[in-house]
């Protein structure tokens, strides 16, 4: 055991108060506003990127921006723990060992629910954990939705040129007339309170679902939504069998609704309520706000992928195969 | 005419109404909270397995409140 320093009580309490400090001289000097919301990412490019003849056009919007974020921290984390893990295997340490912490709880987790499936389930499950989760606490990181472009807007904000040429800032108060207020459209927007990237993720879930399905059960898989096995050996009961199966069919659809908007739904209540309640009571509510939405990210993020890893597992086991 | 505040006037009233849906969320998570307990103090042992089933069906009751809310944030921001 190498020696580690001492505990001491009470040091970090200076930099709380001078964090508390700092807030209340910049509220002061910058009154909070309430600022402009809206569920649609706001486009960063003038022309699009590229278009596609059915689908439409195809801009750059700060959602974009950070899920190209999202990709290339999880890209560097890879590589930072294949460096440490190619040293030595047997205790890694940093970053390396909480991730070695969390792959196992992820894993154990679908062995004890998948079985001989958990190696074909687990890489989704893993996957859409890592990506749902950084691109949840992005949004926790000062910076990002509130620095961007000035844009004019009818129901805008005076100006002040804080660093001249380099930083500019909306502030509180009534535009002069004559001139046109602004409002802030931010370069990077957390990118699970786009509906694009939670419904994209929810098709490909739910998708992946029936393949694995198809995948471990054949053609029998297809008896799960037209259940035309009991229809003739017991007349009355087949027939209902086979309205449950076709009340499964439109669960599935009803699965990608309730993914997407679940997640939707959170992150961006919960951008909207860090806005919010920082315009009402700037004082020392949004740091409550703040562990909040950290704890809130964290569950999401694992909720979506235990529902995708358990939906998985059902759709390995057919009828009267139900294990315990 | 008045219309562009009755219209906005609407839309807070709207908003509004759709967030009752969000009292059966809380009786919901309630219930889950309550099984949970009942399990876990019944059978010590089994706390993780109670726990991460408690956080699932939260997490399910939750979505219905979530619903509620989008159809809010609709009405109030994009229509």
């Amino acid at each position: 055991m190498e020696a580690k320093k001492k505990w001491r009580w009470g040091v970090n309490r200076w930099w709380v108060l001078l964090f508390i400090i700092l807030n209340i001289l910049a509220v002061a000097f910058f009154k909070p506003l309430s600022p402009h919301i809206q569920v649609a990412p706001e486009k960063l490019s003038e022309h699009p990127l590229f278009t596609l003849p059915v689908i439409g056009e195809f801009y750059l919007t700060n959602t974009m921006v950070a899920s190209f974020i999202v990709m290339i921290v999880l890209i560097l984390v890879a590589y930072t723990v294949k460096h440490i893990l190619s040293k030595s295997t047997l205790e890694p340490r940093g970053i390396a060992g909480a991730l070695e912490m969390l792959v196992e709880a992820l894993y154990n987790m679908t062995e004890n629910s998948a079985g001989k499936w958990a190696k074909v389930i687990f890489p989704y499950f893993g996957t859409i954990v890592l990506v749902v989760l950084v691109s949840n606490w992005m949004g926790l990181i000062p910076g990002v939705d509130s620095i961007g472009w000035l844009e004019h807007s009818e129901e805008g904000y005076p100006i002040v040129n804080v660093i001249p040429n380099v930083l500019t800032a909306i502030v509180n108060g009534k535009v002069a007339e004559g001139e046109t207020g602004y409002i802030v459209t931010p370069f990077v927007r957390p990118v699970s309170t786009d509906l694009n990237f939670t419904l994209a993720l929810a098709i490909i879930s739910v998708g992946m679902t029936q393949v694995i399905g198809f995948k471990a059960q054949g053609i029998r898989y297809l008896t799960k939504f037209f259940n035309v096995l009991n229809i003739f050996k017991k007349p009355f009961f087949g027939f209902m069998d086979f309205l449950v199966g076709f009340l499964e069919l439109i669960s599935e659809f009803s699965k990608i609704l309730s993914f997407s908007f679940r997640l939707f739904g959170n992150i961006f209540a919960g951008a909207v309520m860090l806005f919010v309640v920082g315009s009402l009571v700037p004082y020392f509510v949004p740091s409550m706000l703040i562990i909040f939405e950290f704890f809130i990210g964290l569950i999401q993020a694992l909720v979506f992928g235990m529902l995708t890893m358990v939906f998985m597992t059902m759709a390995t086991q057919g009828h009267g195969e139900h294990e315990s | 005419m008045l219309t562009g505040d009755i219209v906005e006037a609407a839309k807070f009233i709207g908003a509004g109404l759709a967030m009752i849906g969000a009292v059966g969320a809380g009786i919901g998570i309630g219930l889950v909270g309550l099984g949970a307990l009942q399990g876990m103090s019944r059978n010590p042992d089994y706390y993780g397995t109670i726990l991460t089933s408690m956080i699932l069906g939260i997490a399910f009751a939750e979505a219905i409140a979530i619903y509620c809310l989008v159809i809010a944030f609709l009405m109030l921001f994009v229509l």
